[in-house]
Formats: C-alpha cells, sequence, structure tokens
C-alpha cells in the first residue's frame, strides 16, 4: 500500500511540530519534519511530499499579527511551489498558528477558482477576552462541508491555545458567501446544545473562547483540501489526554486503537484520501 | 538613514473591537478602580533604514498593518485623523522602549522589513512603541497617575498630552531611540597593594560583592613570583590583575555561582537544646552525601550535582532531568523582563544538560506580597498586583513562545515578599539515554582542540552585573542594566537547532550563558581539559564600543556555549545558517591549565584553571538558634465554621489562580494527562502534572511541587519538612511511583551572614541549619535524592528598620514516575455513593496554619503561635504513601487530594467544587486532637480519596498498616455538610464555596 509522505513545517518559533508529526505516523503517514527554510533554499522541494502540515506555535513571536511574518515568507518565497501543490490536489493542513499562517498567505479562505492568488480575505484577531487561554471546547462539523480533512466527523471535544482566534472577514456578504460554498466546516457549539443553532449569533464565552464571528473554528478552501483551525485535534489523539479521562467520561472511538481519542480521524481522513489518489 | 514612521490601529465596525485598548480600561479598574468609557490602541513602528519613506508606504499593509482589521497611516499620528478619531481624548500616553532594551516586536519587523526589502542595508533597524488614548475618565486620576501604571522607566519612556494638550492637537511624539555610544575602554591594570579598606572599597564601588578575605586572597595570587613569570610570558601586566581579571574573578566567586554560605564552615549553637558544633559545609553534609548513598543502592541516578540538572534514567531508551532556578532580584525591578528571562534561562539549563536535553515541561512558583495590599510600597518597587501581572505575563510569553507546556505551580503570599517577590521557574528536559553515535547523552565529551562557539544571541550592555547584583540586596540605586527582556523566539530557533547538531553528533560539550555571561559558561567548560584560549574581539556584538571585560561577564540572553570537533565546523556553521542561528567561533579548549583571555593579540586575563575555580576562600559563620517567641494561637468560642470555610477559600493563599493558570499553554506536546484544573467543569486544583511525553506511549511523568514559608515563623526546619512532604503528597495523590522519585531543593533566604546590617544573622543561618537537618532526615526516610537545587541568599530590602526580610522559603520540586497515565486519581469527588476515607492522621498542630493567620489578621486571635505541623515518623507515611500510590496506579483508587492550607476542611470544599457534588462527612477518629485541629490543621501525611462501593474492600486491603479513617460518602446533593459525631459543624452550598474561591484572585476587571 502507498505511504503517504508528510511534510511538517517547522522553525521560527512553530512549536506542535513533534505531535503533528507523530499523528500522521499513527495513522500511517510517514511524516518528516522540515525547516521552512529548507524548501525556501532548495535543500529540499514541497513537491517530494504528498501532504503539508502547517503545525501551531508562536512563529515570530506572534508579532505584527499571528502568522504575519511566517505567511509573508512563504507568500514572497514559495509562491510556485505551493500553487503546484495546490493543483496537484494534494491536502494542506494549519493548525492554530498555522492556521493563521494560512490565513495571512490568502490560502485561505482563497479565491473562487483552484488557483491560489495569494490575497488575503479574512483575519485572526485578538480574543474578545484580550487573554491567551488554553481551554477545551466542543466543535461540530459542517455535515455539507467537502473538506476531505473532516469527513464524516460530527462533534469533538479539543483543547485551544491561543490568544488571537477570533476569525474575521471585512464584510457580512463575504461571510455569507463562505456559509453558502460550506467553507466553514467547523464551528465552536455550547455542548448541551443541539444543533440547531443560529450562528449569526455570536456565542458567549467560553464557549466560543474568541468571539469569533459566525462561531467559525475552522474553514477550508473551495477545493475542500486546504483546511485550517484554531483549535488543536492532534491534541486530544489519545483518550487520556481527554479532562474528562479520570471521571471515565472521555469520548471513546470506534478505532481498532483502543485509546485512540476523537482528533486523530482528522489525520486519518487525509491519509486515506492520498492513499485512494495513489490507488 | 532616515527614520519613517508607520502606525496601525483597529478599524471599527460590526464585531470589530479594540482588544488591546479594552485590556488596559479593565486592568485599570481592577486594580486601580479607575473606570473611563473608552480605551483606543495605536502600535507605532520607527524604521530607521535607506529605505525610503515612499517604498515604505507602498508595503506597510504587507508587514505593518493587516488590512483586513487595521488602518495603518505614514510619517504622521493617527490622532490628528478625524475620520478616524473623531472625539478629542480626555488623554493620551505614548509608551516606548529606551535605547538598547530589546525590543521583540520591533526585531520580529526588522525580520519582515528584510523579507519585503532584502536589499535594505545591514544596519537598518526598527523600534515599536504603542499610544493609548482615554476617553471618559471617571475619577482623580491624572494622565500621569495612569501612565507610571503603563510603564516602567527603568527600561521604558513615556509621553503624555493632558485633556488640555488633546484640545490643542499636542500630541505625544516617541522618537526613535538612539543608542548612546558605547566607549571602548582598553583593559585598566588594578593597583591591589592598597589597606584593606581601600580593598573593600574596590569591590564596593565596583559592583563585585567580594569581602575583604577574598579580596586578599586576589591580592595573594598577584604577589606570587610563580605566578608574576607566567604572566611576563603572554604580556599581561605581570602584578596587578586587569579589570578584565577582577571582573571574572568576581562573577565566578559570587555568591550565585559559588553557593559560598552553603559551602561554609558554620559554628552552630543550640540555646535550646545546649548543642555547640560545626557544620562544615551544609551542602555537602545535608545535600550531596545523602544522595551519593543512595545513588549506591539505586541504577538510575545518572548525574547529580555537577551538570546544569540532575539526570535520571526514565526507561531503557529515554532519561529525563530537571532544574528549577530563581530569579528574584531582576523580577523585583521590572517583574515582566525579570521572570521572562527566568523562564527562557531555566530552559537554557536543560538545554545545556550532558550534550543537550530538550525541555518539555515547565513549573513556576511565585511569591508575592498581598494582591490587595493597602499599605506603604518600599520605593522603586511595585504594587504586588502589578508585579504579579507583570511575572505572570513575562513567564507566559517565555513558556508559551517557547512551547513548553507549564503542568504545575503555586502563587503564595505574604508581605514580606513585598521588598522581593520570589520567582522560581522549572523544567524538565527529556533525552535519548544514546545518541545515534553510541555516546550516552548525560555525558559530555571534550578535549583539548574543540572549537567553542558562542551561539544564539548577542552580547549587548543589558545584563551586566546580573550575578554579583543578585548577591546584593535590593536598594534604591539598584542598576538597571541588571535588567534585561528574553527573546523567546531567537532561544526557540537556537533550540531546534542545537537538538538537531545533537542528534547528528556535532556536540562534544556544551552549557548555557546565565550568570557571568562568557567567564562563566566557557570557565566551567574549560574545567573539563583543564584549560582554554578565549579571544573577545570575536564575539558579536549588539552595539559597538563594549570593553572587554563586559563582553566577558555580560549575562545577554539567548545564548549557549557549544564545543564542536574541528572536523565538524562547517556541519556545525551550515546548520546554524538554515536555522538562521547565529553561531560564532570565539574560543578553544586547551590543557595548559589557563584560562586566558585574548583581545585580537593582545592577552586581557590570564588566570589558572585552579585558582579561578578553587580559590575562594572558604567562609567561616556563625549560627544560634533560639526559637522565637509568638502569642499562641487559641480558637474563638463559638465559631461560625460556615462562615471560616468560605472566608479560608477566598484567601489569596487558598483562592483559585485559574485565570492566571489558565493563561499558560499546558497542553503543547500533546502530552499532558493531568492537567492543572481538573474536574467537571475543569476548576478544581490538580495535585500535580502528569505527562505522557512519548506520543503513542501511555508510560507516565509525574511533576509537582511543596512550599510552606509561613511555617518558619516558628521553625524553619519544620517548614523544610513540610514542602518536602507536600511535593511527595500530591505526587502520591497522582499515582507516581515512590520508589522512582527525584527532588530538587531550591532554597530562597533572607541575608544570614551576622553584620551590622543584619544584626539577626546568627539566627537566620540557624533556621538555614534546621532546614537543612530536616531535608536530610525526611529525603532519607522517603528514599528521595535531591539531584539539583539552587540557593538565592540576598532576598532582602534595605537596610536598617525599613529592611524588609522574607520569610526563610524552600521550594522542594519533585519528579517521579508513573507506569501508566489511565491509572492517575484527580481530586474532584466523582460519583455518588462513593466512600470517602482520611489517610493520615490530624494532630494538634494549629501553629502557623493559615486559619491562625486568617484571624489574627483579623483581631479574633492573638497569636500564630503553637505547634507546628511536624513529621514525627516519616518512615511510616513513607510506607502509606506506598500503598496509596500503588491503590492509585493499578486502577483502584479515582480520587485523591492532599491535605494543605486550610486542612481537611478546605481539601473537602475543594474536592466538591471540582465534582460540584456534595458529600456528608463526619470527622469524629480522625486524630486525637480538637474540632479546630482536625477541620482547619494542617498537620502533614494526610490524602482525602474517594473509592467507589465496588473497590473498598481492595482498598481497605491494600492500605492495612495505615491509618485509614472512613469519612463518608459522595451525595448526589450540592452541599458539603460536615459533623463531629453528633455535632453538626458545616453546611455550606457548593456554588457559595464556588463562589468564594473563584472571586478573589479573578482580577480579569469584569465582563468581556
Amino acid at each position: 500500500m502507498y505511504i503517504p509522505k508528510v511534510a511538517v513545517l517547522f522553525g521560527f518559533g512553530i512549536n506542535c511540530d513533534h505531535e503533528t508529526a507523530a499523528v500522521f505516523e499513527m495513522v500511517g503517514g510517514n511524516s518528516t519534519r522540515v525547516h521552512l527554510n529548507s524548501f525556501i533554499s532548495g535543500a529540499d522541494d514541497l513537491a517530494n511530499y504528498d501532504i503539508l502540515a502547517v503545525p501551531g506555535g508562536f512563529s515570530f513571536g506572534d508579532h505584527l499579527g499571528s502568522g504575519r511574518l511566517m505567511g509573508n515568507r512563504m507568500r514572497f518565497s514559495l509562491r510556485d511551489e505551493l500553487t503546484k501543490f495546490i493543483q496537484a490536489d494534494k491536502p494542506i493542513i494549519g493548525i492554530c498558528n498555522g492556521f493563521q499562517v494560512l490565513v495571512k498567505t490568502g490560502l485561505l479562505p482563497g479565491p473562487d477558482g483552484n488557483e491560489p492568488d495569494f490575497i488575503q480575505r479574512a483575519s485572526l484577531t485578538l480574543n474578545d477576552s484580550g487573554r491567551y487561554e488554553d481551554r477545551w471546547v466542543t466543535l461540530e462539523f459542517n455535515q455539507d462541508s467537502n473538506c476531505i480533512w473532516t469527513k464524516g466527523m460530527t462533534r469533538i471535544d479539543c483543547p485551544v491555545r491561543h490568544g488571537e482566534g477570533k476569525y474575521v472577514m471585512p464584510d457580512r456578504e463575504s461571510l455569507t458567501q463562505l456559509s453558502a460554498n460550506n467553507q466553514i466546516t467547523v464551528r465552536y457549539i455550547d455542548p448541551n446544545s443541539n444543533d440547531d443553532v443560529d450562528n449569526n449569533q455570536v456565542l458567549p464565552f467560553p464557549i466560543s473562547p474568541n468571539g469569533s464571528m459566525m462561531n467559525i473554528a475552522g474553514i477550508c478552501d473551495k477545493t475542500g483540501l486546504v483546511f485550517g483551525l484554531m483549535p488543536h485535534p492532534e491534541a486530544i489523539y489519545a483518550q487520556w489526554l481527554h479532562p474528562d479521562f479520570t471521571r471515565g467520561t472521555a469520548p471513546q472511538t470506534e478505532s481498532e486503537i483502543d485509546w485512540e481519542g476523537q482528533g486523530l480521524q482528522i489525520f486519518r481522513n487525509a491519509i486515506e484520501y492520498t492513499i485512494s489518489k495513489n490507488a | 538613514m532616515q527614520i519613517t514612521r508607520v502606525e496601525a490601529t483597529p478599524k471599527s465596525g460590526e464585531g470589530l473591537r479594540d482588544v488591546r485598548g479594552d485590556v488596559v480600561r479593565r486592568r485599570l479598574q481592577a486594580d486601580y478602580g479607575i473606570t473611563f468609557s473608552e480605551v483606543r490602541s495605536i502600535v507605532g513602528f520607527l524604521i530607521s533604514s535607506d529605505i525610503d519613506s515612499s517604498s515604505i508606504s507602498e508595503r506597510a499593509d504587507d508587514l505593518f498593518a493587516d488590512p483586513i482589521i487595521e488602518h495603518s497611516t505614514l510619517n504622521q499620528t493617527f490622532l490628528e485623523s478625524k475620520d478616524i478619531f473623531e472625539s478629542t481624548p480626555d488623554a493620551v500616553i505614548s509608551v516606548g522602549f529606551k535605547p538598547g532594551v530589546t525590543d521583540n516586536p520591533g526585531k520580529a519587523a526588522l525580520d519582515g522589513f528584510r523579507t519585503i526589502f532584502p536589499d535594505a542595508s545591514i544596519d537598518s533597524d526598527i523600534s515599536t512603541y504603542i499610544t493609548y488614548a482615554f476617553y471618559g475618565v471617571n475619577g482623580q486620576a491624572t494622565p500621569e497617575f495612569i501612565a507610571s501604571k503603563l510603564y516602567n522607566n527603568l527600561i521604558e519612556r513615556a509621553v503624555v498630552s493632558d485633556s488640555e494638550m488633546c484640545q490643542q492637537n499636542n500630541w505625544p511624539m516617541i522618537e526613535y531611540p538612539e543608542k548612546p555610544p558605547q566607549e571602548f575602554k582598553q583593559p585598566a591594570h588594578i593597583d591591589l597593594e592598597i589597606g584593606d579598606n581601600e580593598l573593600i572599597d574596590i569591590s564596593e564601588t565596583g559592583l563585585l560583592a567580594l569581602n575583604l578575605e577574598e579580596m586578599k586572597a586576589i591580592q595573594s595570587h598577584y604577589r606570587d613570583e610563580a605566578i608574576q613569570n607566567s604572566r611576563r610570558g603572554v604580556g599581561i601586566v605581570e602584578n596587578k590583575p586587569t579589570d578584565v581579571e577582577l571582573e571574572c574573578l568576581a562573577q565566578t566567586w559570587s555568591e550565585h555561582c559559588k553557593h559560598k554560605i552553603f559551602a561554609s564552615k558554620i559554628h552552630h549553637k543550640d540555646l535550646e537544646t545546649g548543642e555547640d558544633s560545626v557544620v562544615d559545609s551544609i551542602f555537602k553534609t545535608h545535600i550531596m552525601k545523602p544522595t551519593h548513598d543512595m545513588q549506591k543502592e539505586v541504577d538510575w541516578l545518572l548525574s547529580v550535582f555537577h551538570d546544569n540538572s540532575g539526570v535520571i534514567a526514565w526507561d531503557d531508551e529515554w532519561s529525563v532531568c530537571m532544574k528549577a532556578e530563581t530569579h528574584n532580584s531582576p523580577s523585583a525591578l521590572d517583574p515582566y523582563g525579570g521572570a521572562m528571562t527566568g523562564i527562557v534561562g531555566v530552559n537554557r539549563d536543560i538545554l545545556g544538560t550532558g550534550l543537550g536535553a530538550r525541555p518539555i515541561a515547565n513549573t513556576d512558583v511565585f511569591c508575592f506580597g498581598p494582591p490587595d495590599w493597602q499599605g506603604e510600597i518600599p520605593e522603586n518597587l511595585f504594587h504586588p498586583s502589578r508585579v504579579l501581572r507583570g511575572v505572570h505575563s513575562g513567564v507566559r510569553v517565555g513558556g508559551n513562545e517557547s512551547g513548553i507546556p507549564t503542568i504545575n505551580g503555586a502563587i503564595i503570599f505574604d508581605e514580606r515578599y513585598l521588598g522581593k517577590p520570589l520567582v522560581y521557574c522549572g523544567t524538565v528536559g527529556l533525552m535519548p539515554r544514546k545518541l545515534p553515535d553510541g555516546r550516552e547523552s548525560h555525558i559530555k565529551t571534550p578535549s583539548a582542540g574543540d572549537v567553542v562557539y558562542m551561539v544564539g544571541g548577542r552580547v549587548g550592555y543589558d545584563g551586566i552585573h546580573g550575578a554579583t547584583f543578585s548577591s546584593l540586596e535590593l536598594t534604591e540605586e539598584s542598576p538597571s542594566s541588571a535588567v534585561q527582556i528574553g527573546d523567546p523566539i531567537t532561544q526557540k530557533k537556537m533550540i531546534d537547532m542545537i537538538l538537531e547538531a545533537r542528534d547528528i553528533g556535532l556536540i562534544t560539550c556544551i552549557t548555557d550563558n546565565g550568570a557571568g555571561g562568557l567567564s562563566s559558561s566557557i570557565g566551567e567548560m574549560a574545567e573539563y581539559t583543564n584549560g582554554c584560549k578565549i579571544d573577545l574581539a570575536k564575539v558579536p556584538l549588539k552595539q559597538p564600543g563594549l570593553s572587554p571585560w563586559e563582553i566577558l561577564v555580560s549575562e545577554s540572553q539567548e545564548r549557549m556555549t557549544v564545543a564542536v570537533k574541528p572536523e565538524d565546523v562547517d556541519a556545525f556553521e551550515n546548520l546554524a545558517s538554515l536555522h538562521e542561528v547565529e553561531a560564532t567561533a570565539v574560543a578553544e579548549f586547551t590543557s595548559t591549565g589557563m584560562f586566558h583571555v585574548q583581545y585580537d593579540d593582545e592577552t586581557v586575563a590570564y588566570l589558572p584553571i585552579e585558582f579561578l575555580h578553587d580559590g575562594v576562600p572558604q567562609l567561616e559563620l556563625e549560627s544560634e538558634w533560639n526559637p522565637p517567641q509568638h502569642e499562641l494561637f487559641e480558637a474563638p468560642i463559638n465559631a461560625d465554621h460556615n462562615n471560616i470555610l468560605l472566608d479560608l477559600l477566598a484567601r489569596p493563599n487558598i483562592a483559585s489562580k485559574e485565570t492566571w493558570v489558565r493563561q499558560y499553554d499546558h497542553e503543547v506536546i500533546a502530552q499532558t494527562a493531568v492537567k492543572p484544573f481538573v474536574g467537571i467543569e475543569r476548576d478544581g486544583p490538580g495535585d500535580a502534572g502528569v505527562i505522557a511525553p512519548i506520543h503513542g506511549n501511555p508510560r507516565g511523568l509525574v511533576v509537582s511541587c511543596g512550599i510552606s514559608p509561613r511555617y518558619s515563623d516558628i521553625d524553619a526546619g519544620a517548614m523544610a519538612a513540610a514542602a518536602i512532604d507536600e511535593a511527595v503528597r500530591n505526587a502520591v495523590c497522582v499515582g507516581v511511583d515512590v520508589n522512582k522519585i527525584a527532588g530538587l531543593d531550591n532554597f530562597c533566604w533572607p541575608d544570614p551572614i551576622q553584620s551590622e546590617k543584619t544584626p539577626d544573622g546568627k539566627f537566620k543561618l540557624a533556621q538555614l541549619v534546621r532546614a537543612n537537618r530536616e531535608l536530610e532526615r525526611i529525603c532519607r526516610a522517603y528514599r528521595l535524592p535531591c539531584v539539583s537545587g539552587k540557593d538565592s541568599m540576598k532576598n532582602d530590602y534595605g537596610k536598617g528598620a525599613d529592611k524588609i526580610s522574607i520569610p526563610p522559603t524552600l521550594l522542594f520540586s519533585l519528579f517521579g514516575d508513573h507506569p501508566d497515565v489511565r491509572n492517575t486519581a484527580t481530586s474532584d469527588f466523582k460519583n455518588p455513593g462513593d466512600r470517602i476515607y482520611l489517610v493520615g492522621e490530624s494532630m494538634d498542630e494549629l501553629g502557623a496554619s493559615e486559619v491562625s493567620f486568617m484571624l489574627k489578621e483579623r483581631g479574633q486571635a492573638k497569636g500564630i503561635g503553637g505547634k507546628v505541623p511536624s513529621l514525627d515518623n516519616p518512615e511510616k507515611l513513607f510506607k502509606s504513601y506506598h500503598s496509596l500510590s500503588s491503590a492509585i496506579n493499578s486502577g483502584l483508587v479515582k480520587t485523591a487530594h492532599d491535605c494543605s492550607e486550610g486542612g481537611l476542611g478546605v481539601a473537602l470544599a475543594e474536592m466538591c467544587i471540582g465534582g460540584r457534588i456534595g458529600a456528608k462527612i463526619d470527622i469524629d477518629g480522625t486524630g486525637k486532637g480538637t474540632l479546630w485541629s482536625r477541620l482547619w490543621g494542617e498537620s502533614l501525611g494526610r490524602i482525602v480519596i474517594a473509592v467507589s462501593p465496588e473497590n473498598e474492600t481492595d482498598f481497605l486491603k491494600q492500605m492495612a498498616g495505615s491509618t485509614t479513617t472512613y469519612l463518608g460518602t459522595i451525595e448526589n446533593t450540592q452541599s458539603l455538610s460536615i459533623t463531629d459525631g453528633f455535632d453538626e459543624i458545616i453546611s455550606a452550598d457548593v456554588s457559595q464555596m464556588v463562589q468564594s474561591w473563584q472571586s478573589t484572585l479573578d482580577m480579569t476587571g469584569g465582563e468581556i
């Protein structure tokens, strides 16, 4: 069987590279941590990989806005490589700081067509609370999204760990369009509510940890291949990482791995997509 | 070079806010009661470059402003722009950095600037500032008062426009901070053939912190003819030291580096028992010896005391290490920068252990003055609430940006920490036991001829005299150069690079640059090969003009010293360049026996390695124990225990610290199984951190701590015992394997040397002796080796009658093995019907308890005196810990919480809070003491557990031989009910307890 090759970016303050590499390996990928400069200098080539992950962290200390400086390096120095990667239908994920990077490069939410234009259309800004916080939230996935990363996922619990996670767009029309395209892949939700939520109402803190417009936690591009989210699904790869584990009430999964946590499926989806593409 | 000014300010509109402004508004409201209708913010950049303003203008929205959410403007201030700042503010305050102070946003901006303008001149630089516009001021606060709360004049400057100036469009303008030129000074020669008083003068005016005997040891070194001859051979002044040498000796011999008090010969008298004896080095006698004895009995103590942190074998593949440090004096002067350099500094200790370990977890323990303090604040120091905010945010930024989770800690309050806050930062590291090339990673392998690199940051004027300064008491004149701001991203890049270099086998020796800078780091490593030769002219500088001695001793942050074989030099430099990390060869190891320092070709220091490291004379000190007298604590009659419970829960020392702790990333690396806050609402107290650092493997590590400074008021020995027991208790509560635990002792003491300025020095030294004797006794009983430690011995503020000395404080940190993180316990009560037990026994020990302090402060009790908690039979207790820990890590018990401040009453309340559930408790039979001592007393060795009815029999079997008392059951109610036999004592609503526990330290300034 084909073993998908995953490039996990690191350098300049990215700091979730080890666990992000590990979770892809758990679901059958072959991960390599690659320093961004290796791609820029040509020492390594993005085209050698099937999947690109931009992990969480504090690239450049979040100064001048989270993800901005890392995003610029990619926007100005890896433009052609990224365009080719996307046009080869290869999946990209950005988690937390990685999501911020993808938004600032303009890869998310991206243009209408298939060719990335590297124009920023949205932003992730300071949480309404003004505080960086590490707390657990509940996420609800959009069943109508074509995102290959979230196929079959419904609800999961997951930690957020950010100070700048509030998703904003410059006008109401852009948001409406994003929603109509089913690019709003994942939202914060009150774990005690049913699915019937008016997402024009921003949920109260801390159900929404940041005050995101339309309670957005993550979005994908038009193709469903590029996906970014603020919460950390890799941080619930095992049930023992769930805060309810000692209470005996941590959510179980149907996986063959008896200790598997709810977050691992996201990474498995991309691996399975790549395997079937290469079958 | 021209200066271009760019400003950015948040756009307004549906769903958009000025969060930065709002944070300041809420903080001023929470801390000073000043309210505003609105605060707006502007971020400013001053770009000094050959790139002209119009080119910058075209790209401003690519870099300085986010076009989706911010406006930008060029070469003017936004305040002039009426379509963005429609109404006139009541006050405007602009805050920027002083020249030479680390400006991290500025550094990042410069990096981004070079991405866009790769041809910008090499000396381009960017400085940042922030401006706040205040509207609708309510209260008497002047703009100057508000400004004083927003900046620290040691490192920052502020420009203020009051209401009148605002009306006249007279806006504050921060200008580009030009660094004043530094004057390069040739090494001076210092004549030591002078009188004793003049020797002392040289030490005091030069901030050398050397005493007369030490100055005389240096004097006689230069009188030695053999020395003079050897000096002649290298062309350095023969019979007197250069300033480089004297500074180098002062750093190396400082209390901070040499631990002279712990190494001293102490004449100890005990007026209580009549003892009259001599202790030859507290460290060797009470800390090192017991650990070495234990090292003979186990195979997992790999490296103790001599490296940057202590290393233990965890399993066949991995070893773990831990180190804790303090950063007290810098945190007093600049809480933010001081604390940040504290945490990133201890991270480097881990990186500098063996051939390099990866930092995987942080711990932070702070001691502050009361957050609601109403009294005087010592000159030049800050209100405790501001110290708390600053220290917390420095540690938060340092830890979070480095990608290291903060998994354990504590915050303690006492008014004596007003003069000096204590900021303990700890880090756990992980390394493979063997490197791919077969070397054991905990052993350094340098040889003569290895090239020595300085890696990471550059050397600047900041951080000169940190080590010697921390060996002196704080005064109003304490120097600002001892204060620095850390740069976690520069350090993170360096950590990534160094761990890669380690794995490909490029490193033969590594240590960090902390106190004493290069003089200490290279000096210490040179002991391995017996010599080194340094060229200071090669050291990259933040600004030109530093003199040789300044380069040698500067403690500028984010630097490691790394030795590499000559054949690996290219590979090492290429790796550094990939990571954009500066690495410069500045020295080589030799075997000449000399610490040889040059500036270009001129020898500026030439000291025998042996004299440098072993030349300091042993101190001889006097100690005398005479137990302090306190009014006895007598419990008031007819007290309302319900109210006492709620009031205790609200005491800063007990109240929830969740607001603060939640701002630390405690889950990065995806390994944290037991988090700092636990329970159904994830807001109950966690006892210890538990991590599973190898992904996919549930094998765990436990990290806990203990600290109990107020017991020192009665007996510092009891204080030390309590700290150790608390750390062990906390670890037992999560099911640590008690056969594999290791400890760190971090002592913070007031100056214990008898002198005119310290008339009670003998007593303070006796406290130190007693603390260490207890440390040895308890550690031996618990088979708990101390593998690393540190002491900070001058924690006093001021002189004479105004002097404030901290209570003698031991932080005891513990790390230990856990067989499987799936079998841990947490403090929250879980299921109704679960059976609750007390493991351990309550004694009549209310002395120095939290309840005694509370009632004394309120005038309801005369004093805090009485028997302080002590450990009479630690061997028996240890057996009981062993049984309980096994019951937990075999999965029998899922709920456990230790009794500490506030005793059993508070522990039970916290367990109800964590589970949002009630319990029915009878404390009859929990000990022979009074109701007060059983309910509120803080006797050591006690843990409350809950066990499901089906596991109860097995649990009791497991606990055979330990004192285990049935307390009651978890109830499906929202009320904690406590009786003493038939007497009803407490009936408290869970929601009320939550409210009391969570309000005190919230300090967020209300709703978002």
